[in-house]
């Protein structure tokens, strides 16, 4: 049946973007899913290894498509492991959307610009930094949740290094394949 | 890596130091000095009278002076004074040393800050 002959059935164009969107969204929604499980050594540190995929995302294909897998990773992820529209939510979305606003600003800078581990680097200091300020205006406005501060952005840093060394090789490897 | 890249590493690095420095700092202020002299024969002095302290080692005699819940070391028979630019110890935690007389001080609070810490 063609679509429109029959007005029961919606169809809704895709493009290629959605198509592209909707699979890397599902690859970091997997790893999401995955780290969640694991055990942290302190609440709040983990390795958000799902940012790979976005700052990986952010080289290939730009911030428009790195927004889109980012938040829907958030939103998705959530809803899954069931921390919909809780703090656990809360937080996860002020730091996805605090690295996203990071991710921007650090594309605009000129010449060369950042290369993986930069923007991995800056994306998971202003994720903590961003999660951090919500927890602290939400949830815990007390003076003593600023002795964790250093700690927290040490592991971020470390973990975001990590990550932007990973996208580094990741983003070598497929240019080499595609090339 | 561009050197953009280099930069954020150097930010980084600058940040965390900044961070510790600025947030693992409030110990609350002291109300106890403990000095160790060189026998290691410990004492502890309160902080709220305004006194001179005269302790032997073995180069000689290290003056200790209190002043407005804070202690230093006035002077001390050493060379490189580094104990003398340590300066007013006054938050809990803090800590001096003359190595060469073998005076050591630190300083610290009745209270803590924290009554307890849980995750």
């Amino acid at each position: 049946m063609k679509p429109g002959t029959d007005r029961s059935v919606i169809t809704i164009e895709t493009t290629r973007q959605d198509h592209r969107i909707a699979w890397l969204t599902a690859l970091a929604i997997t790893i999401h899913i995955a780290e969640s499980v694991l055990p942290s050594p302190l609440p709040g540190v983990k390795p958000g290894l799902a940012n790979v995929v976005t700052i990986a995302v952010l080289m290939l294909y730009g911030w428009r498509t790195a927004m889109w897998v980012s938040l829907l990773r958030v939103l998705v992820g959530s809803i899954l492991i069931g921390t919909f529209l809780t703090p656990t939510f809360t937080l996860s979305l002020a730091g996805a959307v605090s690295s996203l606003l990071v991710l921007g600003l650090g594309g605009l800078l000129p010449g060369r610009g950042l290369g993986p581990v930069g923007y991995s680097l800056l994306a998971a200091l202003a994720h903590m930094a961003g999660q951090f300020m919500v927890a602290y205006w939400l949830f815990i406005p007390h003076q003593g949740l600023f002795g964790l501060l250093p700690v927290l952005m040490s592991m971020a840093a470390l973990f975001g290094l990590v990550s932007g060394l990973i996208v580094m090789a990741m983003v070598a490897k497929l240019k080499e394949r595609t090339s | 890596m561009t050197r953009a890249d280099l930069v954020v590493i150097g930010f980084t690095l600058a940040l965390l130091p900044f961070l510790y420095g600025t947030f693992w700092n409030r110990q609350g202020p002291a109300d106890a000095a403990l000095i160790i002299d060189e026998s290691g024969r410990e004492f502890s002095i309160p902080l709220d009278t305004d006194q001179q302290l005269h302790i032997d080692g073995p180069r000689g005699v290290s003056i200790l002076e209190v002043r407005d819940g804070q202690i230093r070391f006035l002077d001390s028979p050493c060379r490189g004074k580094q104990c003398i630019h340590a300066g007013w110890l006054k938050e809990s935690g803090e800590f001096a040393a003359c190595l060469p007389n073998r005076v050591s001080i630190a300083v610290n609070g009745s209270e803590p800050l924290y009554d307890s810490i849980n995750f």
